[in-house]
């Protein structure tokens, strides 16, 4: 097989994916730019006026922002820690969906941190953060933990995209000049020679593995912020695994639907397969089994030992928040077992919608962790403010929240205009191995 | 000239008018209140003596409706007989309070039992009658010795006058009071009276002191009709001395965090940015390797 | 006469003025009300707050704390009736807003079987601090003096030592409010004032008044001297009236601090609420939406179903 005939034969198959744009796509993408240009209003009327305009008060002093913030910051950790298990390990079926995981784990650690931003009263303050640092705040740990994740996601990232890039670089005789530029820029001068192709290949398997042990650290830190609290629904041991394994919930999730969405939309059926789904499915399965249990562990041990303040705690999740902990502790993580664990429920739209509500769930979850707890303060709240009793976001606050799905959806859809969202160098990697033969022959039965 | 002129005398109309409106106002409010004027004299632990007037108006149904006089000019006089001495003169203060310090060494006209008296005196306005207040005190002698009997910390207060002659008359019958010095308080540690010119009592054991271990003790007379108020103190290093705070270093809650976490944090950083900067060394390496390449197929 | 009468009038004009002067100057003042030598009542500024600018502590300077103290009060829960005094005063001298409350007065039921009691609650000021321990910029800092303060210059509103702090001690500036435009006096972190958006806030122990000898605000304003306050280094406390030895009052009276299982050490002890000086009803002669907030208490509820409040 001609290895660079297969790369231009596979450039043409991806390039409409780069450059064409449909009627459709251009109204998904006014759509989503007007999302994040309410998000911006909202973040305006928050600046110029204050904190005020949030439902956040003095008892719930950390509302919804801080509840995205876990969300995406967990779902890019968990992107890079399914990542790099995919590269470490040598996944068989792991090329398909390795670069939406990728791709995932950067744009939401761009997002996430957005979100805590929005939680500071005063942004202008901000450098302060390094000009006074206290190393023994868990503040100043995440910091760092964030920045270095967010600086090995890049490069890992970047590793991944460079053979692409060349492959792009050397079949571009169609395509606007400054895009060959950038390809060329961005390949620096990567010609699949033997020597280059081991030698990323070493760097790849070894930041992969940094990136999983970094992820694991920046999760623990994370979940630190509120179990190293002295607060009886955050002060918990087993809140670092915890976190780890609902983050991994939320991401395997995530990654279902967007390859069920990117596989609808660029109609890529024989590369994103059922078999993926299923795959995807088992684990989410496995890690939903997880994560059921900890919640479980975590309730019982407050429930059974019941210590008066965390019993009120769970007075105040039975009562006031019933529905709620129904759907995101029993919901949430029942029905996505029940669908994956029955082999006949496991097809690509049941997975898909087991992902939703196992998202959606951990959403709510990550909610009842942050709002309860802070409305149940040691002291009982004696108080005649109806907002400083009990918290309810406001409209800024779910438009900025809004605007961060939206702004997570359109930087997703920009890389992907940048390079295609299947390795085109893992399809040839793969094909070189030889174990490609069954492979190239679905595909070219499906042509 | 003329425009300050009339300003001048526009502002005096305005003044008098907004000054007329008040009186008219208040004018009645003065009848419902009682004036209050007090006098007292504390002789100090230097021999001083500070003369005190206050002054303040009461509302004669609710007495918790203080009102001081303020900017009251008041004068202090020594009198004996038909002699007036003036002493002094001060203006009262925003709590009502006129106050004035005499020298160790003043001289006082006294009478022939060593009486001195002393008077203070407001002459009234227009709208204020004049107040005036006598009081006729002996001038006492007090002493504390802080003294250890038989390893025993003990207080000892003696107290006398002298008469005309110069001779020591020991105080009889006179409460006293005993207090130890405090940031913000003087505690009282015992109360008791001075007989034939003298008490003592034991130091309560276990009082730490300043931060050098000293235990300022003061003796006090109060509002007595002979003395009036007398204070007396005396300081010895009697403290037991508290186990001083030690400064927080290297904890949690401190500047600086325990070492231990610089270390791991280091380490920790080290360890991931080495693991970068050798990605980016081999970055570097491929892109070498690439232009070499470049090189080749251009010579070719 | 008439010129006599005239003379009085412009040296009464010029007296008046420099009140009024000195009322512009310092609006943020409390006022107290006086009597002239003319038989006038006006209001003056009361010698509180900052007269001695010269005594300005900086932020800097107020990370230190006062040399060889280590400041503790104590709360006598049986002689509390919920006067709010304490409240009250320490608002005016912090410039706060009536739902801002350094001093907090709560009531609390232990159990099903006790008679619940006002429980005033300040920051306690603990010896190891979990608010210090997680702020990111030092914005919140413990003195050699025992006294936690804020620095709302350095705070960036992170709002985590609110969250980490087990009293709900601490409070945000949720929006800009005119107040904090008030420059008549220098931001210290030992007064507190002028707030500034963005930055949490709490009580502070007074400590310009401890530099001037004098008692915080809440203590000195309690008409029943709940409130001791002293230097733990000498052992005494005073509640303004009497002074007592703080080891002694501790000990004879079961003196314990609240919540002393989270090892947070705090520096306010109670006394608790036995042979108690008021029932407990004294204290609800207060605005009705003071009553209010203590809806939630079992006694409260009982005590409306009787018609009682």
């Amino acid at each position: 097989m001609n290895v660079d005939s297969r790369k231009r034969e596979l450039v043409k198959e991806f390039s409409p994916m780069l450059l064409k744009s449909t009627k459709w796509s251009k109204i998904w993408i006014g759509i989503l730019v007007g999302f994040v240009l309410w998000g911006l209003a909202a973040f305006v009327i928050q600046v110029v006026k204050g904190h005020e305009v949030t439902g956040m008060r003095d008892n719930v002093v950390w509302g919804i922002y801080i509840i995205n913030f876990i969300f995406f910051v967990c779902l890019s950790y968990s992107g890079a820690f399914i990542s790099g298990i995919l590269h470490f390990f040598k996944t068989p079926w792991k090329n398909s969906i390795s670069r939406i995981v990728e791709i995932i784990t950067v744009v939401s650690l761009i997002i996430g941190p957005i979100f805590i931003l929005l939680c500071i009263g005063r942004l202008d303050r901000l450098h302060y953060l390094f000009l006074y640092p206290r190393i023994q705040s868990p503040i100043t740990w995440d910091i760092i933990a964030i920045i270095t994740d967010l600086i090995g996601c890049f490069i890992y990232l970047y590793l991944t995209f460079i053979p692409d890039f060349a492959i792009l670089r050397d079949n571009s005789e169609d395509v606007p000049e400054w895009r060959r530029k950038l390809y060329t820029f961005l390949a620096i001068g990567y010609r699949d020679t033997p020597t280059q192709r081991n030698r990323l290949h070493k760097i790849t398997r070894i930041m992969s593995a940094m990136i999983i042990a970094l992820a694991i650290v920046a999760y623990t830190v994370l979940a630190w912020i509120f179990s190293l609290t002295l607060q009886p629904g955050w002060n918990s041991t087993i809140f670092a695994p915890y976190f780890i394994v609902a983050g991994l919930y939320s991401g395997v999730g995530v990654i279902i639907i967007a390859m069920y969405l990117i596989r609808k939309y660029f109609k890529l059926d024989h590369y994103i397969r059922k078999v993926h789904f299923i795959g995807a499915g088992v684990i989410l399965l496995v890690i939903s089994l997880l994560f059921g249990y900890f919640t479980f562990s975590e309730y019982f041990s407050r429930w059974f030992s019941h210590k008066t303040h965390d019993a009120d705690l769970l007075n105040t999740l039975f009562n006031k928040y019933f529905w709620e902990f129904i759907f995101a502790n029993y919901i949430g993580v029942l029905v996505p077992i029940v669908i994956l664990f029955f082999k006949r429920f496991r097809t690509i739209k049941s997975i898909t919608f087991a992902a939703v509500i196992a998202v959606l769930g951990l959403w709510l979850n990550r909610y009842l962790i942050v709002v309860p707890t802070l409305e149940t303060p040691y002291l009982p709240i004696q108080d005649t403010r109806p907002e400083f009793i009990h918290y309810s976001a406001t409209w800024i606050e779910w438009a900025l929240s809004f605007a961060g799905i939206a702004a997570f959806v359109l930087f997703f859809i920009l890389i992907m205009r940048l390079v295609p969202i299947i390795p085109m160098s893992g399809i040839i990697d793969y094909e070189r191995e030889g174990k490609g033969g069954t492979y190239s022959v679905t595909q070219y039965q499906l042509k | 000239m003329r425009i300050s002129f009339f300003k001048y005398s526009l502002s005096i109309v305005l003044l008098s008018l907004f000054l007329a409106s008040n009186i008219f106002a208040q004018e009645q409010d003065l009848s419902n209140y009682r004036m209050r004027f007090r006098f007292k004299s504390i002789k100090q632990p230097d021999g001083s003596r500070i003369l005190e007037a206050s002054f303040v108006a009461t509302n004669k149904k609710d007495r918790k409706d203080r009102v001081p006089v303020y900017e009251a000019d008041i004068n202090f006089l020594n009198v004996l007989g038909e002699e007036k001495v003036p002493l002094g003169a001060s203006k009262t203060s925003k709590e009502g309070i006129a106050r004035i310090t005499l020298p160790e060494d003043q001289y006082y006209l006294k009478d022939e039992e060593g009486r001195i008296t002393l008077m203070a005196l407001f002459k009234g306005t227009e709208e204020l009658d004049g107040e005036e207040e006598e009081i006729s005190i002996k001038d006492i002698h007090l002493d504390l010795g802080l003294i250890e009997k038989d390893s025993i910390k003990t207080v000892q207060v003696k107290a006398h006058t002298l008469d005309s002659l110069g001779v020591q008359i020991p105080v009889e019958e006179t409460d006293i009071i005993i207090s130890v010095e405090g940031m913000l308080s003087k505690m009282i540690i015992d109360e008791g009276t001075i007989e034939e010119g003298g008490y003592e009592f034991e130091m309560p054991i276990g009082l730490p002191g300043d931060v050098n271990g000293n235990i300022t003790v003061y003796a006090i007379i109060e509002d007595h009709d002979d003395y009036g108020d007398v204070v007396q103190k005396n300081t010895e290093s009697w403290g037991i001395l508290n186990e001083q705070h030690k400064e927080d270093e290297n904890t949690l809650w401190s500047e600086a965090a325990p070492i231990w976490m610089y270390v791991v944090l280091t380490i920790l950083l080290v360890g991931i940015w080495a693991n970068f900067v050798y990605t980016g060394i081999h970055l570097f390496k491929i892109k070498k390797e690439g232009e070499e390449l470049e090189l080749k197929t251009e010579n070719e | 006469m008439g010129l006599l009468s005239g003379a009085t009038t412009v040296a009464g004009a010029t007296l008046l003025a420099n009140l009024a002067s000195e009322e512009e100057l310092q609006a943020s003042g409390e006022k107290i009300r006086v009597l002239t030598p003319d038989g006038k009542m006006v209001e003056v500024d009361a010698e509180s707050i900052n007269n001695y600018p010269e005594a300005h502590i900086t932020p800097a300077e107020s990370r230190k704390g006062i040399p060889d103290r280590k400041f503790v009060m104590v709360i006598d829960l049986a002689k509390c009736k919920n006067a709010r005094n304490c409240v009250e005063s320490c608002q005016k001298a912090h410039n706060l807003d009536y739902n801002e409350e350094f001093m907090k007065v709560q009531l609390i039921q232990d159990h099903e079987e006790a008679e619940p009691y006002w429980f005033p609650k300040p920051c306690y000021h603990c010896d190891e601090p979990p608010c210090v321990t997680v702020c990111p910029t030092g914005a919140t800092f413990k003195r050699d003096d025992g006294i936690v303060l804020i620095d709302n210059d350095r705070c960036i509103g992170c709002k985590f030592c609110i969250t980490s702090c087990p009293y709900s001690a601490r409070q945000f500036n949720w929006s800009h409010k005119p107040k904090f435009d008030d420059t008549s006096q220098p931001y210290s972190p030992e007064t507190s004032i002028p707030g500034t958006e963005g930055t949490v806030m709490k009580c502070d122990f007074c400590p310009d008044m401890l530099r001037q000898g004098k008692l915080p605000y809440c203590a000195s304003s309690c008409p029943m001297g709940v409130i001791y306050f002293g230097d733990k280094n000498e052992d005494m406390v005073t509640n303004g009236e009497e002074t007592v030895r703080f080891s002694e009052l501790i000990n004879d009276r079961g003196g314990y601090r609240h919540l002393e299982h989270l090892g947070t050490k705090p520096n306010v002890y109670y006394l608790p609420a036995v042979n108690r000086q008021f029932p407990l009803e004294r204290g609800f002669d207060v605005e009705e939406d003071i009553i209010e907030r203590y809806k939630d208490v079992p006694f409260v509820q009982d005590l409306k179903s009787q018609g009682k409040i």
